[in-house]
């Protein structure tokens, strides 16, 4: 195994080491030095330990435990005396330890401004825990006093943390406004004011002439006279890169240690990570380019290819309730615009800057949701021209307030139903996941819920994440349009189990976000309503495509198409004449489908009323051929005239046409019956088939013929006509209960498996519902609606409202 | 999760319980009574109208109230409580704007072996006093604080009172401010939740709960932060600060992972945001992070829930 | 102004529509749910899709044909191909619906 040294157990190389033994826990055995008595711990995390907001323990990324589970031989507190490249050596305070590869991650040291005073005890930086420790120890004084030099990052966190631990503070910074790299003015401005309010001292454009002090720290002067008084000065003004070790073994430097994108020294076999290394003439300091680096160097020392890229950086400050944000550039500059939004009743102040269409640089203050929207778009160079009226407002900007998808799920009482078909309850599934069952799998095995046809998958998910919260990460499921969060089946279950029976109650209880739905969900919810509550709601024609409206099918210069029923293809002499009158008279192309009926094509809209006035007298009734609902009933001739015929397929065609006609269904339904295997009326690839055989009937489902084309499969062998006009009536009314809009059966039946449909109809009581349930809605549906509309006070309604053509013009 | 529950603890909190209002009276909406039962009778049988009792004197002097020894008080409980061995109480009302929306009612039994303190601090000319606080066997520990006082922006009351957030403070005896910690140290005292209680007055409360390690009033505490300035327009809140005795820390440090977010009605936080009102669930220990109950409490800010804290025992 | 009187207001359906015959062809006047009228031209720019047939929710209306959906206070389609039709004054006076003539005549002139 090659050795691998490290020198320095700070963030980066702590992150290097995890990146490592993660990937290959076998290619290297490690020692790893630090100066410090103690491994490694996020460093960034001492501003709040400081404050008394976190605690040491806290901080701590690895532990001896980790070190030791890891086989990481730790030699700290030992410092390194040097290294010896030639040897491949490294020199501690203990002996020698030879390497292979060698690391250096040796961070930063504080830099010390040379003013008189500043060796003092009682000057101290803010590096390491030595210094919060020496800090919290002088804020234990009462009535202690603090100093810190530095209005950066830094500086502001020590600042604010001394405040909390109850000392009088005073900050002092060079610049004319506080974190000057970071922010504009305005937001500095703002800053200061926030620190104030806190009760801490910020002189701006401080000269810092001296400190003084008889054996330790006890004032600090000002060039302009000033006189503060302390018992410690924190100098917090910025960092120096530690490489003197580098430098004395001979590797490379410049104001760091040079490396290249590989995080390799110029000396073989010798690597740099962190804040100790220099890239392209640029040192670091914040931590995320760190574990970038620390990610590279993982991957070069496993002999992978990975090279390290600059990025654009954020920076926050950790002071519990100041919200600042700031990345980017938002240097003044020609060509470069600023957006600025300020709100001063809430301190918030959020400014853009643009260039070329991107974002170069966001500063925001007191409102900071949208930072890491924006600082993704300037890391990504995103062309923001199409957003830029809007942009300030963030990513979520609608003008109104988010529904809430739960919200429905949420407010559901325990006892309301969520999986019909086992008859669980909501609290049933509330007290299985109080006890214990987390995921969709253990509801299923505890309470059944969702375990058979699964269209109230969604809504048990929800109910989990209801209850656990985002223990539960809840798949994102399509909802059913921009209208609402819900999917299709969880609104169609929330309408039965809320018993919701009008489009009001389902915009309201389901928390649709329009007014009155849109074209694609309004049809849907109209269809769910009238199937579930066929004697409390009404359909609603202003809720349905056109066809359905106008009860004939719209054609694309705008005129309609009209097919009378044929009751299994069978038609006589008078149909046909008044069928070829009414062509005439109305000036229709003529054609036969391949429905087995007659269609009559190019029919002005005014003239609905009329045609079917006169097919009405003709006997005939509207075809539906423009329908969700039952289309036609392909046949064969049948055993009175088919040598082969095994039973009578005309009459039981007409016998289901008779009784599932003007239904309406999610999508349409076309059923074949056919005489003997032979299959000439094609019923296998039908929504339902029957074949006849000698022994009886042969009942399948779910067939397809369009897009896709799939066979049926059998549901169930039958003995007599009864027995099918009952099955298939039964089939009928489950499709309507339980599928989603616009499935067509087969598409159901993938979804909740033919199985659970067979089972379902399979025992009788069950079967014998469904039939009722149909006929109930059949009692209120089944009517021709072309003999309800070609009365004169509705055919009115066909025409236009007024004709304006003979006005005057003037 | 981890749903084993270690050895049952002593608390410090015997009961919560939070009243809603209804009409001009407060009712009980849920409460945790720890196996009292004859207390939770009692409390079950009556309501307050405004200004009556401890939960309407809350609502009617619009601040949070402690109340220390029942007998010959306008405590309504009286024998039920004395019954139950409760001796102390802590009123917390729950404003939006004008508006009550709960008020959330502590109660705690005087024995020599409970430690901790819940404490009310109000400003008084420029600097936060302690109003009134209950603090259990910690006797040191009270005539301190009764002693102290702190100016903006020191110490857990300064710090609240400036940031206008809940703060969480932890190893209190190592620096608590200077004056207490010593004493808080001595006290057993380990962690310190702050949080603003605003008032529709100008008036600034801010009520902590200390804990301490034997008789803890948490032994997890989570803070939320659900300002849009923080979670945009969704309804939602994200964990910004929280330690658990099981879990360790409860931050993250943003520069690695984003912190938990829940939306509105998602868990128990999230039932918080749809309310508007506190949550107390006990008995459930998988809804409660393995512990046997927590209270979650909504704190409003510019007409919307700011935060919410929250803590497990 | 020449406000014509075209119709009762139980005339067109609630959330829908019905046409009107001028000399600048034919409109289609629309009455949302809150009993709100508009008037645009019938015909969508699209196809030729008579709008008066297409589903109305809110205050906008889906044409039937290709689904383009149109705000009717504007006339201004939804979406990245927008197209816009004209659109007519029209107000209730009671419960008759008033066209306005002026701006047809003027549309006929143009």
């Amino acid at each position: 195994m090659q050795k691998l040294v490290v020198i320095g157990a700070g963030m980066a190389s702590g992150r290097l080491l995890e990146q490592l033994i993660e990937a290959d826990a076998t290619a290297y055995d490690i020692t790893l030095f630090n100066a410090e008595p103690r491994g490694n711990y996020n460093r960034i995390m001492l501003s709040p330990v400081l404050s008394g907001e976190k605690s040491y323990t806290e901080i701590v990324t690895h532990d001896d435990d980790w070190y030791a589970a890891n086989k990481v031989t730790t030699r700290f507190g030992e410092k390194v005396i040097s290294v010896d490249t030639a040897r491949k050596v490294v020199v501690g305070e203990n002996g020698d330890v030879p390497y292979d590869k060698l690391v250096f991650g040796t961070g930063s040291s504080a830099f010390i401004i040379p003013l008189p005073g500043h060796d003092l005890p009682g000057v101290v930086a803010f590096r390491d825990l030595e210094d919060t420790s020496a800090m919290t120890e002088a804020a234990a004084r009462p009535g202690a006093k603090a100093v810190v030099i530095g209005g950066g990052l830094l500086g502001l966190e020590a600042a604010a943390a001394l405040r909390l631990r109850g000392m009088e503070v005073t900050v002092l910074h060079i610049a004319s406004h506080l974190m000057e790299r970071q922010l504009d003015p305005a937001a500095g401005y703002l800053l200061k004011k926030d620190l104030e309010r806190r009760g801490i001292n910020v002189i701006l454009e401080a000269q810092t002439k001296e400190i003084i002090g008889n054996g330790r720290a006890e004032q600090v002067n000002l060039g302009d006279g000033t006189e503060l008084p302390c018992d410690i000065v924190c100098m917090a003004v910025g960092i120096r890169p530690a490489v003197k070790l580098a430098q004395d073994s001979g590797i490379a430097c410049g104001r760091a240690i040079k490396v290249d994108a590989q995080m390799r020294t110029q000396t073989p076999d010798v690597y740099a990570v962190g804040e100790c290394v220099e890239y392209d003439g640029n040192l670091f300091g914040l931590v995320a380019p760190l574990y970038d680096q620390a990610k590279v160097l993982a991957k070069t020392l496993l002999g992978q290819d990975d090279s390290f890229v600059m990025r654009e950086l954020s920076t926050k400050l950790k002071v519990t309730g100041c919200d600042l944000f700031s990345a980017g550039d938002f240097a003044d500059g020609e060509g470069r615009e600023d957006i600025v939004f300020r709100d001063p009743a809430r301190g918030v102040y959020k400014r853009l800057v643009i260039e070329n269409d991107r974002l170069i640089g966001a500063v925001m203050y007191g409102d900071t949701a949208d930072g890491n929207w924006f600082f993704g778009l300037i890391k990504d160079g995103t062309d923001i021209a199409d957003m830029r009226e809007t942009l300030i407002f963030g990513p979520s900007y609608q003008g109104g307030a988010q529904a809430d998808p739960l919200s429905a799920v949420a407010v559901l009482p325990p006892e309301a139903e969520i999986c019909g078909c086992n008859g669980v309850c909501k609290g049933d599934i509330v007290k299985a996941i109080e006890g214990g069952a987390a995921d969709l799998g253990a509801i299923r095995a505890t309470t059944k819920a969702s375990a058979s046809c699964g269209t109230c998958t969604g809504l048990v998910e929800q109910v989990l994440s209801v209850t656990l919260g985002d223990d539960f990460v809840l798949p994102t499921a399509q909802p059913i349009c921009g209208c609402c969060d819900l999917t299709h089946e969880d609104v169609r279950r929330l309408i039965k189990t809320k018993e919701l029976k009008s489009q009001e109650a389902v915009w309201q209880e389901l928390g649709w976000k329009t007014r009155n739905g849109c074209h694609s969900c309004r049809p849907a919810v109209n269809f769910y309503l009238l199937a579930d509550w066929p004697l409390d709601y009404k359909d609603d024609p202003q809720s349905r495509f056109v066809n359905e409206r106008n009860h004939a099918n719209i054609q694309k210069d705008g005129t309609y198409s009209v097919m009378p029923r044929m009751w299994g293809g069978m038609t006589t002499p008078q149909e046909l004449i008044a069928i070829a009158q009414a062509a005439e008279k109305y000036g229709a192309t003529v054609k036969v489908t391949g429905g087995m009926r007659i269609d009559l094509l190019g029919i002005q809209k005014e003239d609905l009323p009329a045609i079917w006035h006169d097919l009405n007298q003709a006997g005939m009734v509207s075809g539906h051929a423009y329908t969700k609902g039952l289309r036609t009933v392909k046949t064969c001739v049948g055993k009175d005239w088919c040598r082969f015929g095994t039973q009578d397929s005309t009459g039981l065609g007409i016998k289901l046409e008779k009784k599932l006609w003007a239904s309406w269904t999610p999508h349409k339904v076309k059923l074949g019956v056919s005489g003997c295997p032979r299959n000439c009326a094609e019923a296998t690839c039908k929504d339902i088939g029957v074949i006849c055989v000698d022994s009886g009937y042969q009942l399948s489902v779910a067939g397809a013929a369009g897009m896709d084309v799939k066979e049926t499969e059998r549901l169930v062998d039958l003995t007599t006509e009864d027995e099918v006009i009952e099955w298939t009536s039964a089939f009928v009314q489950l499709y309507r209960e339980n599928a989603k809009y616009l499935d067509r059966a087969y598409k159901w039946v993938a979804k909740v498996g033919l199985d659970w449909v067979k089972e379902t109809l399979a025992d009788p009581a069950t079967r014998k519902a469904l039939v009722e349930r149909f006929d109930i809605s059949q009692s209120v549906y089944q009517h021709d609606p072309w003999a309800e509309r070609a009365v004169p006070s509705e055919a009115v309604k066909f025409q236009p409202m007024a004709d304006l053509t003979q006005e005057a013009a003037e | 999760m981890d749903t084993v529950l270690d050895a049952p603890v002593k608390t410090f909190l015997q009961v919560t319980e939070f009243w809603v209002p209804e009409g001009d009276r407060l009712v009980l909406a849920t409460g945790n009574y720890g196996g009292l039962a004859a207390f939770e009778d009692a409390t079950r049988a009556i309501s307050f109208a405004k200004g009556e009792g401890l939960p309407g004197k809350a609502w009617a002097e619009q601040r949070p109230i402690v109340l220390k020894g029942f007998d010959g008080s306008y405590f309504k409980r009286t024998e039920a409580a004395a019954e139950a061995g409760l001796t102390s109480a802590v009123a917390i009302p729950v404003f939006d704007g004008d508006a009550l929306r709960a008020v959330l009612v502590v109660l705690c039994g005087d024995d020599d072996a409970r430690i901790g303190a819940i404490e009310v601090w109000s400003e008084l000319d420029g600097l936060m006093m302690l109003d009134d606080g209950y603090y259990g066997a910690a006797k040191h520990f009270e005539w301190v604080s009764q002693h102290t006082h702190f100016p903006r922006g020191q110490g857990l009351p300064g710090g609240v009172w400036s940031a206008s957030t809940p703060m969480l403070f932890r190893e209190l005896g190592s620096g608590y401010r200077f004056i207490r910690a010593d004493s808080a140290g001595k006290a057993g005292l380990t962690t310190g939740l702050g949080l603003p209680i605003p008032v529709p007055h100008d008036r600034q409360f801010v009520l902590t709960l200390l804990s301490a390690r034997g008789t803890p009033i948490a032994r997890r505490f989570e803070i939320w932060d659900a300002r849009p300035e923080k979670v945009g327009h969704e309804t939602a809140a994200i964990l910004t600060d929280g330690i658990c005795e099981r879990d360790g820390p409860l931050w993250t440090d943003d520069n690695d992972t984003s912190p938990r977010r829940v939306t509105a009605n998602q868990g128990n936080i999230g039932k918080v945001l749809a309310s508007g009102l506190p949550v107390i669930v006990s008995g459930a220990p998988t809804l409660t992070e393995g512990y046997g109950s927590m209270v979650a409490l909504p704190i409003y800010q510019h007409g919307a829930i700011a935060h919410i804290v929250s803590w497990y025992v | 102004m020449n406000w014509i009187d075209i119709g009762h207001i139980d005339d067109v359906p609630l959330r829908g529509a019905r046409q009107v015959k001028t000399k600048v062809g034919c409109l289609a006047v629309f009455r949302t749910a809150e009993d709100e009228v508009f008037a645009v031209t019938n015909a969508c720019p699209h196809k030729g899709g008579p709008l008066s047939e297409g589903i109305v929710h809110g205050t906008s209306v889906t044409c039937p044909l290709h689904n383009t959906i149109f705000e009717l206070s504007t006339g201004k389609s939804h979406g990245v191909d927008a197209y816009t039709i004209d659109t007519y004054p029209v107000r209730i006076d009671g419960d008759r619906i008033l066209l306005n003539g002026d701006a047809i005549a003027q549309r006929s002139a143009a």
